[in-house]
C-alpha cells in the first residue's frame, strides 16, 4: 500500500525545499516509487534587474544567493565583460579566480560537515542541545569514537569556513557578497603583504582538506559504502566550466562539456530549454531558451507543485556539481550515486585548493587588476561559470544602455528541477527512486540522497520573467564614466 | 572553541587599551557568554538568500559562532544548521514558540502577494502566517538583513511578490531591532545579542530602529581615503584607483554603519576585519539604508549629498560602551 511523505522544510540546505516521496514495498523492501522536488519560494529577481544600470548586475545578482555569492559575480562579470567588450589584466582575472575558489572552498567544506555530515552521525553525548536536538536516530548511524572525531572535525570546520572567509575577503572586500568584482575586472590590487596573507591561510585551509576533510569522507564511505547504489539517477551530468587559466577563455580549470547516455559532449547554451509544465507559471511562458524566455508566475495553476522551471539540455535532464566538473575534467569516473558526490566534492576541494596557490604565484604586485570601459548602448553578454553546486549562466541584453532582459540559470535549478512537459522526473527526483526508506518516521535515506545535491534554492527560484502585463520599471539610468 | 578567561582577559584588556571597549562592558560581556540562562532564539529564514546566516557563522570578533551555538544560545529553530526536517523541525519549533521570551530573528523579506504564497515556511503556512504566528511570543525581535529590516533587495522595485520588511507588517513594534545590512555584519548581530542578553531590553536605537552602537557613525566621516589627504580629497579617476570614489558612486556620505572602523571578515578575537568595500577600491553600496537598494542605486554613480560640517575629531574610532543609558534616541515611527 504506498504510502506518501512530505518532508517540508528540507533542513541544511539553502533556501526552501519540499520533498515528496511515495513509499510502496517492492520486492520486500520498503522504497520510494515517486518523488517530488519542490521550491516554495520566488522573488523575482530578473523583473527587478529590468531598466537598471548594466554594472549594477554583478552586485544585484549576488544576492540571488548568500552562500555562492561570488558564483553569481564572477558569472555577472563575464557576462558584461562580453557585452561591453572588456578583458581584465591577468591581475584581474586571477584575482577574480582566487575568491571565487575562496568560495567554492568554503561552500564545500561547509557543505559536507554541517549540511550533511548529521545525516551519518550519532551525536548523542556530544550535541545534545538545539538546534542539533532533536535529530533522527537510527541503527546505522557512526557511533562511538569515531563519532567524536567527526563532530571534534564538525566544530573545527565552522573556524576553517569562516578563515576561508578572511581569504577571500583579502581580495573580494568582504564575504558573503564581494564588492571588488566588477565589468573589467577587479578593483582591489595585488601587494605582496595580501597575497602572503592569503597563501598562509590557503595552507592551513590546504593542511584541513589533506588531512582531515578527505580523511573524514574516506570514513563515511567505509562506513555507508550502500550509497554508491543510492541516489544514481539519469547519469546525465553538465559543466559550463569554470576558472581561466589565461586569457583566451578556452582553459579553464574546469573545461566545459556534458555526458548524455554515456556519451560526453561538448556545450551549446542554444540546446537549453525550460519547461513549466509543473511549475507555477503560465503555460505561454514554457518550451523556451532562456534568451527568449517570457514567464508569468501563476501561483495557482493547477497540477503544478513547484516555483522552479525544468531546464532540460537536448531535451533531457542533467545534473550539475562537483561530480560532473570532475567527470568532464576526466579526473574522477568512477561511478554517479549519492556518494560518488559527495566524494567529487572532496576531490575537487583539493584541486581548487592547490590550483589557487599556483595562482598567487602568478600575480604581479603593481600591475593592474582592472580595466575601464564604458556602457554600450545596445549589446548583450553571456557569463558561464561553476558554482559550488554546478554549472551558471546569467544571460543580458542592454537596450538604451540600460538592462532590458536578464536571465539567470543556477545549479539547482537543474538538480531540483520538476518534471518536464513530457513527464520526465528531474534529476533529484529520479535520483530517489529506489531510495529505500526503513523508516517512514525518520525519512533520512531520502535526505541523505537530497543533501549530496547540495541544494541551493534560493538560486534555484529567483526569478520571473517580464510577462505582458506586469509593467516596466522605470528606474533612471544616470551615466557617469567609469 | 570556548575561550579561556585568560586568553579573553588578555585579547579584551588589549582592546581596552587601544581604547575599544571600555572595561566594564568586557565584565558584562564576558558574563553574558558565560550565562545559564541561555536565551532561546528561533530564527526564521524568508524570502532572502541565507547570506546574513552564513555572515552570523562568520562571527569571531566578540565570540565565535560555535562559541556562542554550544555555549550561550538555545538555538530552537535554525533550518541551515538544525540537525531535523520537515515534522521534527517544526514540532519543535511550535513548542518552543509556545512559550513566551525567546528572541525571534528574521532574515529575508516578508512577501504579501499571493496571499503570501511567494514563500512557504512549512505545509500550509505562509511566510506572513509564520511571523504573525511566532512574533506574539517573542521577547525581541531582530529583523536581520537588509530584507528583513526595510524589504531590502527582494523588494526592489517593482516588487513583484509585495515584499515587506517586517515593521512594514509588524507596525510600531516596541521589541524590533532593525539590523540592516547586505549582509549584516555578524558582530552587529552579536553585539546585539549581547545587550539583550545582559540588559533584558532593547538597546537605544536611531530613527530606523538600528542599534546606535553600530549604526551612529556616518562612513564618509570615518573614511581613511578621505583623511589620509589632510581633509582635501583627492578624487580616484577610476575604480581600483587611490583616492575618494564619491564621484565614482561611492554612498559613504549617506551612509551610517561603522564598516571603516571594525571592517568586515575579522581576523580574531577582539580583532577587526582584513578589508571592507572602501578599502577594496568599491564604492559603499549604503547596504544599510532603509531605501537600499533602489534608492542607491545605480551603484557607481554618484549621488548628491547635502554636506555636513563634520570635521573628525579622530576619536571616532572609540566604540561606545556596552549598557549606554535606556532613552537615548526618540521612538522610531516605522515604515
Amino acid at each position: 500500500m504506498p504510502t506518501t511523505l512530505t518532508i517540508d522544510p528540507v533542513t541544511r540546505i539553502e533556501g526552501h525545499l519540499e520533498i515528496e516521496v511515495t513509499v510502496d514495498l517492492v520486492g520486500g523492501q520498503q522504497q520510494v516509487v515517486d518523488a517530488k522536488s519542490a521550491g516554495t519560494m520566488f522573488r523575482g529577481f530578473e523583473i527587478i534587474l529590468v531598466g537598471r544600470d548594466p554594472r549594477d548586475a554583478a552586485l544585484y545578482t549576488q544576492r540571488i544567493c548568500g552562500v555562492c555569492p561570488v558564483s553569481h559575480a564572477a558569472a555577472a562579470c563575464l557576462n558584461l565583460d562580453a557585452a561591453f567588450g572588456v578583458q581584465p589584466p591577468d591581475n584581474g582575472r586571477i584575482l577574480r579566480n582566487l575568491v571565487q575558489g575562496a568560495n567554492h572552498l568554503e561552500s564545500n567544506i561547509l557543505h559536507f560537515y554541517h549540511l550533511s555530515l548529521l545525516d551519518y552521525v550519532n551525536t548523542t553525548g556530544m550535541l545534545d542541545r538545539a538546534p542539533w536536538i532533536p535529530r533522527y536516530n537510527t541503527p546505522d548511524m557512526i557511533g562511538g569514537s569515531t563519532a567524536a572525531t567527526l563532530i571534534e572535525h564538525y566544530v573545527a570546520a565552522l573556524q576553517i569556513r569562516r578563515k576561508t572567509q578572511q581569504m577571500g575577503a583579502l581580495f573580494g572586500a568582504k564575504l558573503p557578497c564581494v564588492g571588488s568584482l566588477v565589468v573589467g575586472g577587479c578593483t582591489e590590487v595585488v601587494t605582496s603583504g595580501k597575497v602572503a596573507e592569503f597563501r598562509r591561510l590557503l595552507t592551513e585551509l590546504r593542511s584541513f582538506v589533506d588531512n582531515i576533510y578527505l580523511a573524514d569522507v574516506n570514513t563515511l564511505v567505509g562506513a555507508f559504502p550502500n550509497y554508491y547504489n543510492l541516489g544514481v539517477g539519469y547519469r546525465n551530468l553538465l559543466s559550463f566550466g569554470a576558472f581561466d587559466l589565461d586569457a583566451s577563455g578556452n582553459n579553464r580549470l574546469f573545461p566545459a562539456g556534458r555526458y548524455t547516455d554515456g556519451q560526453t559532449g561538448t556545450v551549446d547554451p542554444q540546446q537549453i530549454i525550460e519547461y513549466v509544465s509543473h511549475g507555477w507559471y503560465t503555460p505561454a511562458s514554457g518550451g523556451l531558451n532562456p534568451a527568449q524566455g517570457v514567464t508569468e508566475p501563476d501561483p495557482d495553476k493547477p497540477g503544478a507543485y513547484t516555483w522552479l522551471k525544468a531546464p532540460r539540455y537536448a531535451g533531457k535532464a542533467h545534473e550539475a556539481g562537483p561530480l560532473a566538473r570532475m567527470w568532464i575534467a576526466n579526473e574522477y569516473t568512477r561511478g554517479v550515486s549519492a556518494l560518488d558526490r559527495i566524494v567529487a566534492r572532496a576531490l575537487e576541494t583539493k584541486k581548487i585548493a592547490d590550483a589557487m596557490d599556483g595562482w598567487l604565484d602568478q600575480l604581479t604586485p603593481g600591475a593592474p587588476s582592472y580595466a575601464p570601459s564604458t556602457i554600450p548602448q545596445q549589446a548583450t553578454g553571456i557569463g558561464l561559470t561553476e558554482a559550488p553546486r554546478g554549472a551558471l549562466g546569467h544571460w543580458m541584453t542592454i537596450t538604451n544602455g540600460a538592462i532590458s532582459r536578464y536571465q539567470v540559470i543556477t545549479p539547482t535549478a537543474w538538480n531540483a528541477s520538476p518534471r518536464d512537459d513530457a513527464n520526465q522526473l528531474g534529476p533529484i527526483e529520479a535520483a530517489l527512486l529506489g531510495t529505500p526508506v526503513t523508516d517512514v518516521d525518520q525519512p533520512i535515506e531520502v535526505l541523505r540522497v537530497v543533501h549530496t545535491f547540495d541544494p541551493c534554492l534560493a538560486c534555484a527560484v529567483h526569478m520571473v520573467r517580464p510577462g505582458e502585463r506586469q509593467s516596466r520599471p522605470r528606474i533612471m539610468v544616470r551615466q557617469s564614466p567609469l | 572553541m570556548r575561550i579561556s578567561r585568560r586568553d579573553f582577559l588578555r585579547v579584551a584588556a588589549a582592546a581596552v587599551a587601544a581604547g575599544r571597549l571600555a572595561p566594564a562592558a568586557l565584565a558584562r560581556l564576558e558574563e553574558a557568554l558565560r550565562s545559564p540562562n541561555a536565551p532561546r532564539v528561533i530564527w526564521l529564514q524568508a524570502s532572502g538568500c541565507d547570506g546574513c546566516a552564513i555572515s552570523f557563522l562568520n562571527s569571531v570578533h566578540y565570540a565565535t559562532a560555535d562559541d556562542l551555538l554550544l555555549n550561550t544560545l538555545d538555538v530552537k529553530f535554525q533550518s541551515n544548521l538544525q540537525a531535523a526536517a520537515g515534522d521534527l523541525a517544526i514540532s519543535a519549533l511550535q513548542a518552543a514558540a509556545a512559550q513566551p521570551g525567546y528572541i525571534l530573528i528574521v532574515e529575508g523579506a516578508i512577501p504579501t502577494g499571493a496571499n503570501g504564497r511567494f514563500c512557504r515556511a512549512w505545509t500550509g503556512t505562509t511566510m506572513v502566517d509564520a511571523l504573525q504566528s511566532l512574533a506574539p511570543n517573542a521577547a525581541f525581535i531582530v529583523a536581520l538583513g537588509a530584507c528583513a529590516s526595510y524589504g531590502g533587495v527582494t523588494r526592489g522595485a517593482p516588487n513583484p511578490t509585495g515584499a515587506k520588511g517586517l515593521g512594514q507588517i509588524l507596525g510600531n513594534d516596541s521589541r524590533l531591532i532593525n539590523i540592516p545590512g547586505c549582509p549584516a555584519h555578524p558582530d552587529w548581530l552579536v553585539g546585539t545579542l549581547v545587550y539583550l542578553i545582559n540588559n533584558g531590553r532593547v538597546p537605544p536605537l536611531d530613527q530606523h530602529r538600528r542599534p546606535l552602537e553600530f549604526f551612529s557613525r556616518r562612513i564618509h566621516d570615518n573614511c581613511f581615503k578621505r583623511r589620509k589627504y589632510c581633509g582635501q580629497p583627492v578624487f580616484a579617476p577610476q575604480l581600483g584607483e587611490v583616492g575618494c570614489m564619491e564621484y565614482l558612486g561611492c554612498k559613504g556620505k549617506h551612509t551610517y554603519a561603522d564598516c571603516p572602523i571594525r571592517k568586515w571578515n575579522s581576523r580574531g578575537e577582539g580583532q577587526y576585519g582584513v578589508n571592507w568595500c572602501v578599502a577594496a577600491r568599491s564604492p559603499c553600496l549604503g547596504c544599510v539604508n532603509p531605501n537600499f537598494p533602489d534608492g542607491m542605486s545605480p551603484f557607481f554613480v554618484y549621488l548628491p549629498a547635502p554636506e555636513r560640517p563634520a570635521q573628525p575629531t579622530g576619536r571616532e574610532e572609540e566604540a561606545a560602551p556596552f549598557g549606554r543609558p535606556f532613552g537615548a534616541g526618540t521612538p522610531a515611527p516605522l515604515r
